[in-house]
């Protein structure tokens, strides 16, 4: 045996491990083993005392004999089980047998693993050591995944103050701007209204903005709430249409709506998916080239409605597709008028529309342009 | 409907008030009065007597649910009309309880809050007739 196998890891030492037996001979062997390791050793002569001591000590691992007077080493790794959950300490239990019934009932009763009599220092000291460096590991990794979450939940309270406190001054220096573009103090000069519009319009972009970053940090907060109420999306979308139209119109682009044919009136929560219909058509107004054509088609199968979006840009670059739904997620293509992105909107909208249970994808068309597809289900 | 009455904005914030007081100018005529907290405002609407007030809801010294309170217990027949943003949900519904006639989402575009404080006034103030106040 090469001694290195005793050499004991010193991020391990001073970890508690309980020895649950009733024969004094084995728990002075074991102890002996495990103290060379620099282990805090306790042990006990009974299953039933190992319950009774179990939640005082908070042990790192378990040694527990199988064969004991009174409560037997499976059972009473399972009442551990059934208290502690998978908190429970790695359990090893130490057999006479080495049959292999007795191991699999082990393993069963929620062991990792087994030693057996007589006890081989060296392999006994090794497969303690693994357990107990997995447990460590565990709960570093346990750890850290709190502080995480909490660091995550500290950035959206953060991302909701500071976008909320930013709506409102946005909303007036809007407000303002347009006031002074009616001319209704006084009439402006050319370029005075050229200044005017350039507020209004910056100031504009900048509360879509902050209201994305507002989503996003009230969708990862799990607090988005979906207020569905019949909701007929043809309509929905003619209105969409209509509006964006107008804003497709700037760049010379057409917005054409297939003729849908008749639809049933769907279980939606209008303002959301109102949101997630306005940022597909926006962004394939955006990412097109000026008088590019958008189809737009609504059709329904058995038990579901899909609505699609086609667009003449530059398609999804391969390699960038994982990005396209995530947060952040900008692509390397540009909006073709100078447009501005969060690189929010579509992970907002796959948020909006897995919160209806459908779905969103998005795939590139043979003849150039890509298209995105919702699908909702037509009962939800 | 025109409005030619007294209305007191109460909001801490100046652009605020500039931009809800210009608002209100394209409703008609009115008599424009500011407060930036709650206490200033309960001074001035016993002074002044306003026909509206337009009460913002967080505020320091004296906020806007203390202010509607204070403003009701003075004058039961005081028009309010809170001044929110997205994030008072809670507070417009208790605002309502204690007799805010409605609300204005101040973080909305300008057509929409003009739009609904004119049908809010013509509700309060009946849509025939000019509300004008003897000088």
């Amino acid at each position: 045996m090469p001694s290195t196998d005793n050499v004991a890891a010193p991020h391990l030492r001073g970890r508690k491990v309980l020895i649950v037996d009733d024969d004094r001979i084995n728990v002075r062997i074991l102890s002996g083993i495990l103290e060379r390791e620099g282990y805090a050793v306790t042990d006990v002569d009974s299953g039933e005392r190992a319950l009774e001591v179990y939640p005082r000590l908070q042990p790192d691992l378990v040694l527990m004999d199988v064969m004991m007077s009174g409560m037997n080493g499976f059972d009473t790794c399972r009442q551990l089980k059934s208290i502690y959950g998978n908190k429970t300490a790695p359990i090893i239990f130490i057999t006479a047998k080495t049959e292999s019934d007795d191991v699999v009932e082990g393993l069963r009763a929620g062991g990792v693993d087994y030693l057996s009599k007589p006890i081989r220092p060296n392999e006994a000291a090794a497969r303690i050591r693994i357990h107990l460096a997995n447990r460590l590991l565990s709960e570093q990794q346990k750890s850290l995944v709190e502080q995480l979450s909490r660091a995550n939940a500290a950035k959206n309270r953060f991302l909701g103050i500071a976008a909320h406190d930013l709506r409102n001054p946005l909303a007036s220096i809007r407000g303002l701007a347009e006031f002074l573009q009616d001319s209704m103090l006084g009439t402006l000069n050319a370029e005075q209204l050229d200044l005017v519009r350039t507020i209004q319009t910056t100031s504009h972009q900048m509360l879509d903005m902050v209201n994305e970053l507002l989503d996003v940090a009230i969708i990862e907060s799990g607090e988005m709430k979906i207020h569905a109420e019949p909701t007929s999306l043809t309509e929905l979308i003619a209105k969409s249409v209509h509006l964006m139209g107008m804003e497709a119109a700037k760049k010379h682009t057409r917005l054409t709506l297939l003729p849908p044919g008749a639809l049933p009136a769907l279980s939606l929560d209008p303002a959301k998916m109102r949101q997630v219909i306005d940022n597909l058509l926006s962004n394939s107004i955006k990412y097109s080239p000026p008088a590019s054509n958008i189809i737009i088609t609504l059709v329904a199968t058995d038990d579901r409605v899909h609505f699609a979006v086609r667009d003449q840009g530059p398609g999804i670059p391969e390699g960038e597709r994982d990005k396209l739904f995530k947060d952040f997620g900008r692509l390397s293509v540009k909006p073709t008028g100078g447009e501005k992105s969060t690189g929010l909107g579509l992970a907002i909208c796959r948020n909006i529309v897995e919160a209806h249970n459908g779905s969103i994808t998005a795939e590139n068309m043979p003849g150039g342009g890509c298209e995105f597809r919702v699908s909702l289900p037509i009962a939800s | 409907m025109t409005f030619d009455g007294k209305i007191l904005l109460v909001d801490d914030e100046a652009h605020v008030r500039k931009f809800v007081g210009l608002i209100a100018r394209t409703l008609g005529n009115p008599t424009l009065l500011e407060a930036s907290n709650g206490a200033d405002a309960l001074e001035v609407y016993q002074r002044e007597k306003p026909d509206v007030v337009l009460l913002d809801v967080n505020m320091p010294i004296l906020d806007g649910i203390g202010t509607l309170r204070e403003l009701k217990a003075i004058d039961p027949e005081a028009v309010v009309i809170m001044l929110t943003s997205l994030a008072n949900r809670q507070t417009v519904e208790e605002s309502l309880e204690l007799g805010a006639s409605n609300y204005l989402r101040k973080d909305t575009p300008r057509d929409e809050i003009a739009r609904r404080l004119k049908e809010t006034l013509e509700a309060i103030f009946g849509s025939e007739e000019n509300v004008d106040r003897p000088a």
